[in-house]
């Protein structure tokens, strides 16, 4: 072979680093492989870090409100790098560290949620092609050590996430910080908070049931993408690391994965999530759930969605390993591999599908509506028949695609008026948006009659299936009306509970997203129309129902920043969901 | 019906549910055709005597005025006390000295409790929980106690409207009672005490002849173990390990924006401690919560039968508690058919949302039964407990459900002189329970 001369250029500039790689706690200090803790090394974007950690999206504060103590602002960057570059330099020195340090040191804690809520917010900016903003400013408060409870929680009006300690009376404590699930799993209500804020606001149970469930479908899928993890829940391998096809099979991949991933979340904290991750798993096929007063419970109504994402993940899991089989056996890293691979790409779906999603009155209709229409988008060709798989999961619990709720726009673009438009200020101006809704209300099917407003835009910039950019525009727009349940009462083919009286205030939403292609032409309407009766009747019984007036009596109005305190209460998990008054 | 014993059965039943604002009180009178072998034609049933908060602009002690007038409807003879579970709100009357007096005069002849209150159950909180599992029990929750102690001190004069003074009323609910707890194991011990459960015979009707008496719960470990965890896979000593949590947790630290803690440069770590006071006070009330939970679950449960009369008086027992007589019970499916023909139900747990549990309320239906109409009674006082309209006592949603379903009499409801509710019902026939006074 020729010998290539090499040389060093010392004077060419070194590729700048895209990411780290940060020792986590696999999954929970609990899950151990020969008497370790399994760790797992993850990629963490690049960021300027000041002692906390602090970056420029969040803000680690090891603040004990419980011991009412300060700790030691915990400094990742590397010593040896003094100047003005520190900030940028990174050491990790918990890579080859020991159990007792992973489970005692602060500063590991610290790195712990560090690492994993900026991965799992890099998770959905890379789907969604842009950045994700909070629900406030900037930079999210993370508390690795808020209180001495088994608990952690997302906070909107306090801007931060807070995870508790549970002491134990023979001196240990469990640290919920240190549970990649827990940690994920609030993350994405922070995450999901401030692209979806709406979702907080008294409407159907299919709202909060959808951020619970998202929170478990990406906690869930995040731990999956870690092949160290389910390398070890595939069962022993041969000499030459291969296992028996019949391991793989979808029924005993549901049981023996699946299920062992079950039983570890959180198993040291109360089993927060594991017991409804075991309850989604045995949920038996079927729409019984609708009829389940049990079910208009959140985090209960939310196991049937990610019931169905399991099922939908097995599936593809099965669909991407069966080529691997030979001689009914087959290599067990890989098999693994196929599975964090395909837990990626469901994750990606998943969020993906929130920019399809509407910002008001979400139902898990409009969960698998937006997850087809925005893979069609992105991968039209689909060669694995990856929305197939999602469709029939969701279908096996009576969750189908509803027709006509998003109207694909482009067939009719000769109906849209963009005179006076300005491309460039629709990705960047609400009032270009409004100006354009205000142009094209009749071609929209809108109203103006009820209140119009632009809630949100989002420029989106993605690579399409050709491995081009795809730039779009999205954008929210909400409507609102306030009316009292008289008036309510008269409007045809509006059902009102029969005992509210005439006078109680009532509040009834609307909205739909607008997709808008590189072109600046709207191609895409998701639709939840004020005016669709049975659906403002479901949810005022609904309300009724559960009791959601607010302390001025008033039925389903905004509650505006208040909402954020709900979710400390539902993180107690309820065994008996549908007992309650 | 199934028949009684043979015997005297008691004719006329009368009801009387006492004016003590946030609490429980219930005569349950007995009345005979003739003069039983003590020449006396009644028998009376103490079900609960305690109140942590009086009603609206009432000067008098509700416990002292409720004694007396026991006093006077029982005609100074009290037959049964039982005291459905250890909360303040059921059995205060007892630690109040002069109230008590007036109830030892009565010379109870028998005290019921739940089995969780039996006195030779050591319970020392700070004693690691060996041994066998009732006595553990019983120390889990004195150190539950021994938390909603410590919280009550650190919440001690916060504003009544803020989320401390809520927090600091949970929290004093828990308290032992050790004075009331006194009475009664002393008035056991000079009369007879039984600890119950589920399943076991009450020993009411050896006093009260002519009726039957159901102990639907609380059970025992042995029976739903699960009665004794705080939550789902809760480890042991949990509340023990709480408090001890809480060593350093000082008043001013639990006060949003009173910082006096590091750090006292402003800037957004000061924001965030500032803000976590609040999470604090969260945590606690979610931690009490537990405590209560638990100790409302100790709850006896009494369905009662006399001639074709049924009461069912289950105290502030919730779910985990009512889930043994609905569904694990080997005899769930009787209970459940005896539980749908209720003639007067007690509201549990003051109208809270959590006590009637749906499971039972369906059996009953939404619609009134014309043919057997259902009077409930409930004590209460809102605007004592719960920030929000989902969690105020009374629930509005159960309010308006019972109204519908039963015919509702209620405390809150009572003029500011009225001292009590009584309903009345002939034991023999369909005719319902009427009210007596005050004068309809």
């Amino acid at each position: 072979m020729a010998q290539i001369d090499t040389f060093t250029d010392s004077a060419a500039p070194e590729p700048v680093r895209r990411a780290r790689q940060m020792t986590i706690v696999a999954q929970d200090p609990s899950v151990r492989v020969d008497e370790r803790i399994v760790r797992a090394q993850v990629a963490v974007p690049v960021d300027r870090l000041e002692p906390g950690p602090r970056s420029h999206r969040l803000h680690i504060v090891d603040y004990d409100a419980t011991a009412g103590r300060l700790g030691v602002r915990a400094d990742l960057t590397n010593p040896a790098d003094e100047g003005p570059l520190r900030g940028w330099s990174y050491r990790d020195r918990f890579a080859l560290a020991d159990d007792e340090v992973l489970e005692e040191d602060p500063a590991f804690h610290a790195q712990n949620v560090y690492a994993i809520v900026a991965r799992t917010l890099a998770q959905f900016e890379f789907a969604l092609g842009r950045r994700v903003e909070w629900e406030f400013g900037h930079q999210l408060f993370v508390v690795p050590h808020a209180f001495a409870e088994g608990n952690a929680h997302y906070s909107r009006e306090d801007h931060g996430l807070f995870f508790g300690y549970l002491p134990r009376s023979d001196g240990t404590t469990v640290y919920t910080c240190l549970s990649h699930d827990i940690v994920c799993h609030e993350t994405t209500h922070a995450i999901l908070d401030g692209l979806r804020p709406r979702l907080l606001e008294p409407g159907l149970p299919d709202q909060l049931a959808f951020h619970e469930a998202l929170g478990d479908i990406v906690a869930m899928l995040s731990v999956f993408s870690l092949p160290e993890l389910l390398d070890a829940t595939l069962g022993k391998p041969d000499k030459q690391g291969r296992i028996p096809a019949e391991m793989v099979e979808p029924d005993r991949l549901a049981s023996s994965v699946l299920f062992g991933l079950a039983e570890q979340f959180g198993e040291a904290t109360s089993g927060v999530r594991g017991s409804a991750l075991r309850r989604s798993l045995t949920l038996a096929p079927g729409d019984a759930w609708r009829d389940d007063e049990a079910f208009e419970e959140p985090h209960r109504r939310g196991e049937v969605l990610v019931a169905a994402v399991l099922r939908a993940l097995l599936s593809i899991w099965t669909g991407r390993i069966k080529d691997l089989i030979h001689h009914d056996a087959l290599n067990r890293r890989r098999a693994a591999e196929e599975g964090a691979k395909a837990a990626q790409h469901l994750l990606t779906m998943m969020i993906r599908a929130l920019d399809y999603a509407p910002a008001v009155e979400l139902e898990f209709e409009d969960v698998i509506d937006a997850v087809i229409v925005s893979d069609e988008v992105l991968a039209p060709d689909d060669q694995h028949d990856y929305r197939g798989a999602v469709r029939e999961a969701f279908a096996a619990y009576g969750i189908h695609q509803p027709r006509g709720r998003t109207i694909d726009l482009a067939e009719n673009a000769q109906r849209f008026t963009y005179e006076h438009l300005n491309a460039a200020a629709l990705r960047s101006s609400r009032d270009e948006i409004f100006r354009f809704v205000w142009q094209n209300l009749e071609a929209l099917g809108l109203k103006s009659e009820w209140n119009i407003e632009i809630e949100s835009l989002r420029p989106a910039v993605r690579v399409g299936p050709d491995g081009l950019i795809v730039s779009e525009i999205v954008a929210d727009y909400v409507q609102v009306v306030d009316l009292t349940v008289g008036q309510a009462r008269a409007i045809t083919g509006l059902g009102v509970p029969a005992d509210l009286t005439d006078d109680v205030p009532v509040q009834m939403w609307g909205g739909g997203t607008l997709l808008f292609d590189q072109f600046g032409r709207v191609k895409l309407h998701q639709r939840k129309p004020l005016d669709d009766w049975n659906r403002q009747s479901r949810r005022l019984h609904y309300l009724v129902r559960q009791g959601r007036f607010d302390t001025r009596g008033r039925l389903g109005f905004s509650m505006g920043a208040r909402a954020g305190m709900s979710f400390a209460d539902l993180h107690v998990p309820d065994e008996h969901a549908g007992e309650d008054w | 019906m199934e028949a009684a014993a043979a015997g005297p059965v008691p004719e006329r039943v009368v009801v009387r549910m006492y004016q003590v604002g946030f609490g429980d009180c219930f005569l349950l009178s007995f009345h005979y055709r003739q003069a039983l072998e003590d020449g006396r034609a009644e028998r009376h049933l103490l079900v609960d005597f305690g109140s942590t908060h009086g009603p609206p602009k009432t000067r008098v002690s509700v416990v002292e005025r409720a004694a007396a007038l026991i006093a006077e409807h029982t005609s100074g003879s009290l037959d049964v006390i039982v005291v459905t579970h250890r909360h303040r709100d059921h059995l205060s009357g007892f630690g109040d000295p002069q109230a008590a007096a007036v109830i030892a005069d009565l010379q109870p002849r028998l005290v019921v409790r739940p089995w969780t209150d039996e006195p030779e159950l050591e319970r020392d909180a700070t004693a690691p929980t060996t041994g066998d599992s009732p006595a553990r029990f019983a120390r889990d929750l004195a150190a539950g106690q021994a938390l909603a102690e410590r919280v009550a001190a650190l919440t001690e004069g916060a504003r009544a409207s803020s989320a401390r003074g809520e927090l600091g009323r949970l929290a004093l609910d828990q308290l032992p009672n050790h004075e009331a707890i006194e009475f009664l194991d002393e008035a056991a011990r000079e009369s007879r005490g039984l600890y119950l459960s589920a399943g076991m015979a009450s020993g009411i009707e050896e006093l009260v002849p002519g009726i039957r008496v159901r102990v639907l719960g609380p059970p025992t470990l042995e029976q739903r173990p699960e009665v004794a965890r705080q939550r789902a896979n809760d480890p042991d000593e949990f509340w023990l390990a709480h408090r001890n949590a809480l060593a350093d947790l000082s008043p001013e630290s639990l006060e949003m924006g009173v910082q006096s803690l590091p750090p006292a440069t402003p800037g957004p770590v000061a924001w965030i401690v500032g803000r976590l006071a609040r999470q604090q006070v969260g945590s606690l009330a979610r931690g009490v919560r537990t405590v209560d939970d638990a100790l409302n679950n100790t709850s006896l449960i009494l369905l009662i039968d006399v001639g074709d009369k049924r009461l069912l008086l289950p105290g502030d027992a919730q779910i985990e508690n009512w889930e043994w007589a609905l569904k694990h019970a080997p005899d769930s499916q009787e209970n459940r058919a005896l539980l749908a023909d209720v003639d007067l139900y007690k509201v549990g747990h003051h109208g809270s949302r959590n006590a009637t549990p749906k499971s039972l309320f369906r059996l009953w239906g939404e619609e009134p039964d014309p043919d057997r109409p259902m009077t409930a009674l409930m004590s209460t006082r809102p605007g004592v407990h719960g920030e929000s309209v989902a969690t105020a006592v009374p629930r509005e949603t159960l309010v308006s459900a019972l109204e519908r379903r039963t015919i509702l009499k209620r405390t809150d409801k009572l003029g500011g002189d009225q001292a009590f509710v009584a309903v009345a019902a002939e034991t023999e026939g369909a005719a319902p329970f009427a009210l007596v006074a005050p004068e309809p």
